[in-house]
């Protein structure tokens, strides 16, 4: 028990289980009031259910702070209004909004229907867009905020749900212009990119297609016990609740590898290999010239996927 | 004029005015037979007209292939297979994708509504999925395809439009994740980060902020310099996505290049550089974390974006 938070209040999306819900009550044990909200639906996003909500704001209170619950999907631009309102309105200003939301619906990309797109991109990048629009206004007017996203090493491409990775892709890049945006009014966003055994990474269907990965050789076997020997959320619970400390005030627009026996810092992508032109030579490129200068630029690349050999 | 995508034949959306019909009219001069989509919108969007498609597709006729307009939406899945289809059945297959289509909605996130969020992902970032998902299949069932993206350095950060860097963050992932996935059928997959005078870029307001900060000793002169010298018409640097659909670049897959007049520089993937371990066998505590980020290592090299502003004294 600890005070780091005490007075703080937060807003944690997907707080009934996994992530969420290790981090509503890490904030909570430092002393923050909680939103606790969750939809109660499965990892594909199917159903809904008030009980893992009502069970975080349990777990909460018990820890000494005020907590209640929203059912709402982040995915509805409303409904995240409601939750931030609710924060605001209930304990009286938001200072923390960690979103953890997500679903998954793993399909090799030419077997993904439009609406598992749709969903999967709707739940992460838009409900987190939609929690930062409705937050954003109140951290701005009262110079404070600790906003902290939930993103995913699928973020630098993974194979089986391209959807998934997208979304991932686009809440890493909407946390540096939330960062920018948000930085010099006193908020900082920043995101962690978390390893931990939940109910999407280690439920048994999910185990299954692990194994599956192994078999058919995409994976080694020391990928799939790099990625199964891996601790509950509540190790990691911390790493976001320091983040969403006054301590961290100067940390802004970062990504962290988060698990329980390490955390790492990304650095975001850049121009690693450049080839410039004459200043004075003005005409358009040619295929010729982009062909001549391309070993340089790969120099040091290895091609992610191979054509297979031809049998 | 080239021959290096003779028989090839390529779907370029977007291909209406500015990137796209640069790009689209580079592959016609390398051989290929292009299907110009663009739904003729403004910047933001709003409107349609069909004049900008057909004006491409006279001009890639000039270079003695075929090329057809398709008008729709590459925001509408079936627009989008629609548009893949007309490829197909008109040129007999598939070989070339270039996703150019884009639009932009500029508000700092306090003020966007959910509208503009909605269109500028759906244009861009669903646009990109759902003609990859179109072709796909075809270009798996003949292992060959070669698919180009169009992302941003808005990608990495930046004020004013968190919809539009969001969405070309979720394409570079996608362009990431469907090389690894189309990879072993012969198809690649990568992106370009452009800078090029366009509709969308051609603000004489950003020229004369710079042109200030230079006279006052606030930016170096190269910086206008490298501007002006990239502030081009997009035909200057074309012919890189020319390349990158041609057979030669088989071996490059998955990768982002930045793409302007006077260079190419490829981009390296987002990576965990730092690392602090977790002295306990137990779960993390704050004191343990706090001494990680004080150990200094952790953070080298790391620039706080927009610091905060210090109080105003009143």
């Amino acid at each position: 028990m600890a005070d780091r938070l005490k007075g703080r209040n937060a807003v944690v999306t997907g707080a009934g289980s996994g992530i969420g819900k290790a981090v509503s009550l890490s904030l909570a044990k430092e002393g923050a009031n909680i939103v606790a909200c969750d939809l109660g639906g499965g990892t594909d996003g199917k159903g809904a259910s008030t009980s893992l909500a009502d069970a975080t704001v349990d777990e909460c209170k018990k820890l000494g702070v005020q907590a209640i619950p929203q059912y709402g999907s982040v995915a509805d631009f409303k409904a995240a209004e409601a939750m931030i309102k609710a924060c605001v309105e209930t304990f009286g200003r938001i200072d923390i909004l960690v979103n953890v939301a997500g679903i998954d619906r793993a399909k090799m990309l030419w077997n993904l229907s439009e609406e598992d797109w749709d969903v999967v991109i709707a739940v992460h990048l838009k409900g987190t867009f939609n929690t930062i629009r409705h937050a954003a206004p109140f951290m701005r007017e009262q110079k404070y905020g600790r906003i902290v996203n939930t993103i995913s090493e699928a973020w630098v491409g993974t194979v089986g749900h391209c959807n998934y990775g997208a979304a991932k892709g686009g809440i890493a890049s909407l946390t540096y212009a939330a960062a920018w945006e948000l930085g010099k009014y006193g908020v900082t966003c920043n995101a962690i990119c978390p390893r931990a055994a939940t109910r999407m990474t280690m439920g048994p269907e999910v185990l299954a297609g692990y194994k599956k990965r192994v078999e058919s050789g995409l994976w080694t076997k020391e990928r799939y016990d790099e990625v199964t020997h891996v601790a509950t959320a509540d190790y990691l619970a911390a790493i976001p609740t320091y983040l969403a400390s006054e301590a961290a005030g100067k940390i802004n627009g970062c990504i962290f590898g988060s698990a329980g026996a390490f955390f790492s810092y990304w650095a975001p992508a850049k121009e690693s290999a450049i080839y410039n032109r004459d200043w004075d030579n003005y005409g358009p490129w040619t295929v010729d010239e982009v062909e001549k200068c391309m070993p340089n630029l790969l120099k040091g690349y290895i091609n992610p996927a191979p054509p297979e050999e031809k049998k | 004029m080239g021959d290096r995508l003779k028989g090839r034949n390529a779907v370029v959306t977007g291909a209406g005015r500015g990137i796209g019909k640069a790009v689209a009219v580079a592959l016609a001069e390398e051989g290929a037979n292009v299907v110009v989509c663009d739904l003729g919108v403004a910047v933001d969007g709003s409107g349609t007209d069909q004049s900008p498609a057909d004006q491409t597709a006279a001009e890639c006729r000039k270079f003695g292939g075929k090329a057809i307009a398709q008008f729709g939406n590459v925001s509408s899945f079936s627009d989008a297979e629609a548009a893949i289809k007309s490829c197909v059945d008109t040129f007999g297959r598939i070989d070339i994708l270039c996703n150019i289509a884009g639009i932009d909605k500029p508000k700092m996130i306090w003020n966007m509504t959910e509208q503009e969020w909605d269109q500028v992902v759906g244009v861009h970032l669903k646009g990109t999925f759902n003609f990859i998902r179109h072709a796909a299949p075809l270009m798996r069932e003949q292992k060959y395809g070669r698919i180009i993206n169009c992302t941003s350095e808005a990608w990495l950060g930046g004020v004013t439009h968190l919809n539009y860097g969001a969405a070309k963050g979720g394409i570079t992932t996608l362009t990431w994740g469907a090389a690894q996935e189309l990879g072993p059928s012969g198809i690649t997959v990568n992106a370009i980060c452009p800078r090029a005078k366009t509709r969308m870029t051609d603000d004489p307001k950003v020229r004369e902020m710079v042109v200030k900060r230079v006279e006052k000793g606030l930016m170096d002169a190269s910086v206008l310099k490298r501007m002006d010298r990239e502030m081009v018409d997009p035909s200057a640097f074309a012919k890189v996505v020319a390349f990158l659909a041609s057979d030669d670049a088989a071996l490059i897959n998955g990768q982002v290049f930045l793409t302007t007049a006077l260079t190419v520089a490829r981009y390296s993937k987002p990576e965990a550089v730092a690392q602090v371990e977790n002295p306990a066998e137990g779960p993390w505590t704050l004191e343990a974390i706090k001494a990680g980020f004080s150990a200094d290592k952790l953070l080298k090299g790391y620039v706080n974006p927009a610091p905060p502003k210090p109080e105003e004294k009143k």
